[in-house]
């Protein structure tokens, strides 16, 4: 659990001050490794709301980064089960 | 006595309530987000001041320290000084001077009413082609501002406004288009971002163009938009394809001027 507040602390403190090429991948990075990491939605649309340009109404439901991240997190959920049954 | 549970319901039920929880939160996100937009960048803007504020310093008191870095920072520093020159004397080159005269003379005038203000993010900070710059609805900022490098380029405009802050889709983002002309020989041209200051463009075989051309906005003012970089052209085509970038680079900009 504190690992998880950890990465999030990461990724929020990412999202203010580095470039997108390093917490694009450290928000993937946590999908991957805490099981049922949702805060990445979230974090996500704040990426969208901090960098995105915003032009149409409620872009954020089209948003290509927080469609991915609900994608990836959708494709990991049978994935991870799988591997926990069988390593 | 043994009993045997049937795996696939057991299977089946957590994932779809997994999905459900999942795809509500996307969507409850989605809404949220979008109407606290404006208190998200208005407390997030004071920390990205700080943090240019202490970067900078940071960097002024660096030099004290560590000659070797001093020098890579000063080259970097110059480097950014050459862009910005190089950038002006291409505008200048376009005789200025002449053109004002010659807008006075028919009764249109140049826009001076232009505001220079701090860039407080930029790409690659942002993924998209996207800055946000410290003066918003409080300057009278509109959506539609045209956004100008201190050296004359045109670099985008104003999408998103906010009381204190405002967000400039550039140029150069990903699929926008923008009409422009290619000066070596006057022909309208439409520029499409590509994302990270460049554009393409495809012209027609016929049309001469070169490396290192210049591409003006389209207004009765043309300011530089990007220059030629690349030129590709196969035997079999009708069209060229060239490939154009904004004169500066853009990961370094820190002021930018604003028309109201």
């Amino acid at each position: 659990m504190t690992g998880r507040i950890l990465w999030l602390v990461v990724i929020f403190a990412s999202i203010l001050v580095l470039p997108y090429w390093v917490y694009i991948p450290v928000l993937f990075i946590g999908i991957i490794l805490f099981p049922f990491f949702w805060e990445g939605i979230p974090l996500a649309f704040l990426i969208e709301v901090l960098h995105g340009s915003g032009m149409a109404v409620l872009p954020l439901l089209i948003s290509p980064l927080a469609l991915s991240v609900l994608i990836a997190l959708i494709i990991l959920l049978p994935i991870r089960e799988r591997l926990r049954s069988y390593v | 006595m043994k009993v045997n549970y049937l795996p696939k319901n057991r299977l089946r039920h957590p994932y779809l309530r997994r999905i459900v929880i999942l795809v509500t939160i996307f969507i409850f996100g989605a809404i949220v987000f979008s109407f606290l937009d404006v208190v998200i960048l208005s407390i997030i803007s004071p920390v990205w001041k700080a943090e240019n504020q202490i970067s900078r310093s940071l960097r002024n008191s660096a030099t004290l320290f560590g000659s070797q870095k001093a020098l890579v920072e000063e080259n970097a520093a110059l480097k950014e000084r050459l862009y910005s020159l190089e950038a002006e004397l291409l505008f200048l080159s376009m005789g200025r001077v002449q053109e004002n005269t010659l807008l006075e003379l028919v009764g249109r005038k140049g826009q001076s009413n232009m505001m220079a203000v701090a860039v407080l993010t930029h790409p690659p900070q942002t993924p998209y082609d996207v800055i946000i710059i410290d003066a918003g609805l409080n300057e009278s900022i509109t959506i539609g501002s045209q956004v100008l490098l201190p050296e004359g380029p045109l670099l985008g405009t104003v999408s998103e406004v906010f009381p204190k802050s405002a967000k400039v889709k550039l140029f150069s983002a990903d699929g926008e288009e923008t009409n422009a002309i290619l000066e070596r020989n006057d022909v309208p041209v439409t520029l499409v971002g590509t994302g990270g200051g460049n554009f393409r463009l495809a012209i027609p075989r016929d049309i001469a163009i070169e490396k290192g051309d210049r591409i003006l906005s389209a207004g009765i003012i043309s300011r530089p938009l990007a220059t030629v970089g690349e030129v590709n052209v196969q035997p079999t085509d009708s069209f060229k394809a060239v490939l154009a970038k904004i004169p500066i680079n853009i990961f370094t900009i820190r002021f930018v001027f604003v028309t109201p």
